[in-house]
């Protein structure tokens, strides 16, 4: 009888629980990861820049069409050749509870420019001037093609929330790479999403803002439990499984699995995002060769990558720019050729090839350990023996930023969805304090591609410019200055009735503020 | 008959081969165990392809399906895994390795559990309190874990180079040192039995030296039940080893072992591609059934409480 009664009431409690949170509307969301740091001026990293759209708004967005959107901008008009003035939303709240003025907008902004990873970004603007509470201008060095473009990275932070110094006498400001820092660990934004409390690596839970601003978006979600997820196939499990209700990436492994399920439904778009090898001329003089780099991207069957592992879910690449970009060269074609890959090795001395350390991400690209894996097995075809260690992305950053192995893996988005960005980060000579090549991990160098670079962002006839990036674009291609694999498409998958369609987009910040659950 | 049998005599009317000839689950057993046994040990020579060389493999040829299904490739018997290795070259070298690392953890476990265990079966008292504390100490902690704490450790401190080189080394030194408690007390409980025998005092009388009594006297006695456990402790090493590949711990990815290609074959197995997973797995449990069942009939000859006719 006790039993029953206890069954019972279970029974009604579970229920009443059930009703709740059907409710609340909330969304369980799993990446293969969840954000490294709640500081979004610490990495520049697609992870970081998710985080940035849930919690933080930019000046303007990029629609799902690639055109610009107001956000805390309301408007913006070109004043001169150097000046682009914006018209800052009123009454926007940050999560402290402070009001957002222009004094945010400064304080910012000179936190981009000391930024490591965002001073690249940034390089060509030289300040950012308050007109009046909600007016401010920027102001670059020269005409500048990119101001648009790269005010959607622009996400003010609440400078009186990170103003002053924290219990341990430091700087709540101070951007400390890899490290605790006041910012890596506290958030407050204008964005749709608090963060209300975070484990890392286990749970980020996101509770909405009560006075977002953004009063016409459609979104109805009030709570997100961000789970992350490693494993692959564990991922679809639990979405098909009804334990998840929104899954990113998707391995193209599971994709019939999705499609064939009843209560789950996959979207897929065309990616811009180049996956590739950098090859460290600092660490090894072998690759200070051309000859061998050159063998080494020739070893390398990129198109059976697409076709085996990504399983035609890719484009092969042999550039860093994608088609439709300005600095698409449709003269460089990918170039396996095994024959000829031995030939340059003997050419170069090194028939009997050599050793060397490999590093890849294991959650970060799409089967990006698998890839790193078939590259190891490609290059051992021509002597050259690949020890390789695949780690999580919360060690393999630190590790990058140390460069810690011979050849590294890196896949990049083009922050402003221009060719140049990729040259900036990638390319160029590493320079810490112009903040470019930052993410040039082989050290690559050529002066040509750092002056062309230099030019082309001064350039504004794009007919012009098209033909420098391709130029440059060439070059790097002759030089072999890294091994060029895919260009990554992309893959959510949601539970039917959560309509994810409307909010991804071919840069993959889903705008979950604007979810609308059913 | 002549009282001076030869060995090969004496071990033909023994009773272990008397109860062998009668049990057909002991013949089934150690003959499966056997073959396996020969198949790893020559793998080099039966396997068409060199799994461990990264230049015979081809991306090409991934995830091809067994002979007998359709799409297959002949080259390729039992299929191939995501990277295009031959999964019956892998599972016959895989095999070898857990063979390799079973065998090995075992007779180090052996080593340090019978030393252990006779000492302090036969000094006793204080000597005998302090090691069986640290044994329970030990053996309160599961080996699994034990062991995945050490090899990441490991994998940290000195690197994935350095560890991939003495990766079988490193596993068979922890699934060994962590186990040793398991021979130590069989063996301990037995020597308590034995040195209260007459023969012991015989040798003590004589003056032989405590060591000597020990090794040479005590321990021959004790050896039967050192055989059961140490058979069935193969067997453990051998799923101690899986599950650690399994979880990454193992073996490195460019040599993979059973437990690897299981956890490999585990992201395609709803995708269709079941053998990466279900032929390794299906090689793993006939191996470890085969030796328990011979741990089952070793245990029950030497038992003489469950003589079965």
């Amino acid at each position: 009888m006790k039993n029953r009664f206890l069954l019972t009431t279970c029974l009604v409690m579970s229920s009443l629980l059930a009703f709740t949170t059907a409710q609340a509307k909330e969304l369980k969301l799993a990446y293969d990861a969840d954000p490294v740091t709640l500081d979004i001026h610490e990495q520049l990293s697609g992870g970081v820049l998710q985080l940035a759209h849930m919690s933080f708004d930019p000046l303007i967005r990029w629609t799902k069409e690639l055109a610009f959107e107001p956000r805390l901008a309301t408007s913006y008009e070109r004043l001169n050749p150097t000046t682009v003035r914006f018209k800052l939303r009123k009454g926007v709240k940050f999560h402290s509870g402070n009001t957002m003025t222009a004094t945010d907008f400064k304080w910012t902004f000179n936190r981009l420019k000391e930024s490591p990873d965002f001073k690249g970004i940034f390089a060509n603007f030289t300040e950012l001037n308050i007109i009046d509470d909600h007016t401010i201008d920027l102001v670059t060095s020269g005409p500048y093609p990119l101001v648009l473009h790269t005010a959607t990275y622009i996400f003010p932070l609440d400078s009186e929330f990170y103003s002053g110094t924290d219990a341990n006498g430091n700087d709540k400001g101070a951007i400390v790479k890899n490290g605790a820092s006041f910012a890596s660990t506290n958030l407050s934004g204008t964005g749709p999403f608090k963060v209300t409390s975070r484990e890392q690596g286990v749970k980020v839970v996101f509770d909405r803002f009560e006075d977002y601003w953004d009063k016409s978006s459609p979104g109805n979600v009030s709570r997100i439990v961000f789970t992350p997820i490693k494993d692959e196939q564990t991922r679809v499990a639990a979405l098909l499984s009804g334990g998840v209700d929104f899954i990113a990436p998707v391995s193209p492994n599971d994709f019939g699995q999705i499609r064939s399920s009843s209560n789950a439904e996959l979207i897929t778009m065309p990616g811009t995002r180049i996956i590739t090898f950098q090859l460290n001329q600092e660490r090894r003089s072998e690759f200070r060769d051309q000859r061998v780099r050159m063998a080494m991207v020739h070893a390398v069957n990129n198109e059976a990558i697409v076709q085996k592992i990504m399983k035609g879910f890719a484009t092969t690449a042999a550039q860093f720019s994608p088609e439709g970009y300005l600095g698409y060269n449709p003269a460089l074609k990918p170039r396996y050729d095994l024959k000829l890959a031995k030939q340059l090795m003997k050419d170069a001395g090194y028939e009997d090839g050599f050793s060397i350390t490999m590093m890849a991400p294991n959650n970060r690209y799409v089967n990006d350990d698998k890839i790193a894996q078939a590259v190891a097995a490609m290059l051992s075809k021509i002597n050259i023996k690949v020890d390789l260690q695949t780690m999580p992305k919360a060690q393999y950053w630190p590790a990058f930023d140390d460069r810690a192995a011979d050849v590294m893996m890196i896949g990049w988005h083009s922050d402003t969805e221009d060719s140049a960005n990729f040259y900036e980060f990638l390319a160029m000579t590493p320079d810490q304090s112009t903040g470019m090549g930052v993410y040039n991990s082989g050290n690559y160098s050529s002066d040509y591609v750092d002056t062309m670079t230099v030019k082309a962002n001064a350039e504004t006839d794009s007919k012009k410019r098209a033909k420098m990036l391709q130029d440059i674009e060439a070059k790097i291609f002759q030089d072999a200055g890294f091994i060029p694999l895919h260009w990554q498409n992309l893959a959510w998958a949601a539970r039917k009735g959560v309509n994810v369609e409307p909010i991804v987009n071919a840069l993959n910040f889903p705008y979950l503020g604007d979810l609308v659950i059913d | 008959m002549n009282t001076m049998a030869s060995p090969w005599q004496r071990l033909r009317e023994s009773d272990l081969v008397h109860y062998y000839k009668r049990d057909k689950v002991a013949i089934a057993a150690s003959t499966i165990f056997l073959i396996l046994a020969l198949m790893a040990l020559f793998s080099p020579v039966i396997a068409p392809f060199d799994p461990y060389d990264l230049t015979q493999i081809d991306l090409m040829d991934s995830e091809m399906p067994p002979a007998w299904q359709e799409g297959a490739d002949q080259r390729f018997l039992l299929g191939t895994d995501d990277q295009g290795r031959d999964l019956w070259s892998t599972i016959l070298y895989g095999m070898r390795v857990s063979l390799l690392i079973g065998i090995c953890a075992v007779l180090l476990q052996a080593a340090i559990g019978i030393v252990i265990g006779l000492v302090s079966g036969y000094v006793g008292g204080r000597v005998d309190n302090i090691l069986m504390r640290i044994a329970d100490v030990q053996l309160s902690f599961s080996t699994l874990m034990v062991a995945i704490i050490v090899l990441a450790i490991v994998k940290n401190a000195f690197g994935g180079e350095t560890y991939s080189n003495y990766a079988m080394l490193i596993l068979i030194l922890v699934i060994g040192i962590a186990e040793w408690p398991q021979i130590a007390r069989t063996v301990r409980s037995s020597v308590l039995a034995e040195k209260e025998k007459e023969y012991v005092d015989a040798a003590v009388v004589m003056g032989f030296g405590t060591i000597r009594i020990m090794f040479k006297h005590i321990l021959p006695n004790c050896l039967s039940p050192i055989f059961v456990i140490a058979t069935v402790q193969i067997a453990n090493a051998i799923i101690t080893e899986a599950a650690l590949s399994f979880l990454g711990l193992g073996m490195p990815v460019t040599e993979p072992s059973l437990g690897s290609l299981i956890s490999i074959g585990k992201e395609y197995l709803y995708s269709g591609s079941w053998w990466i997973t279900l032929i390794p797995g299906l090689f793993l449990v006939v191996i470890v059934i085969a030796i328990n069942l011979m741990g089952d009939f070793l245990r029950d000859v030497f038992n003489p409480r469950l003589y079965k006719d």
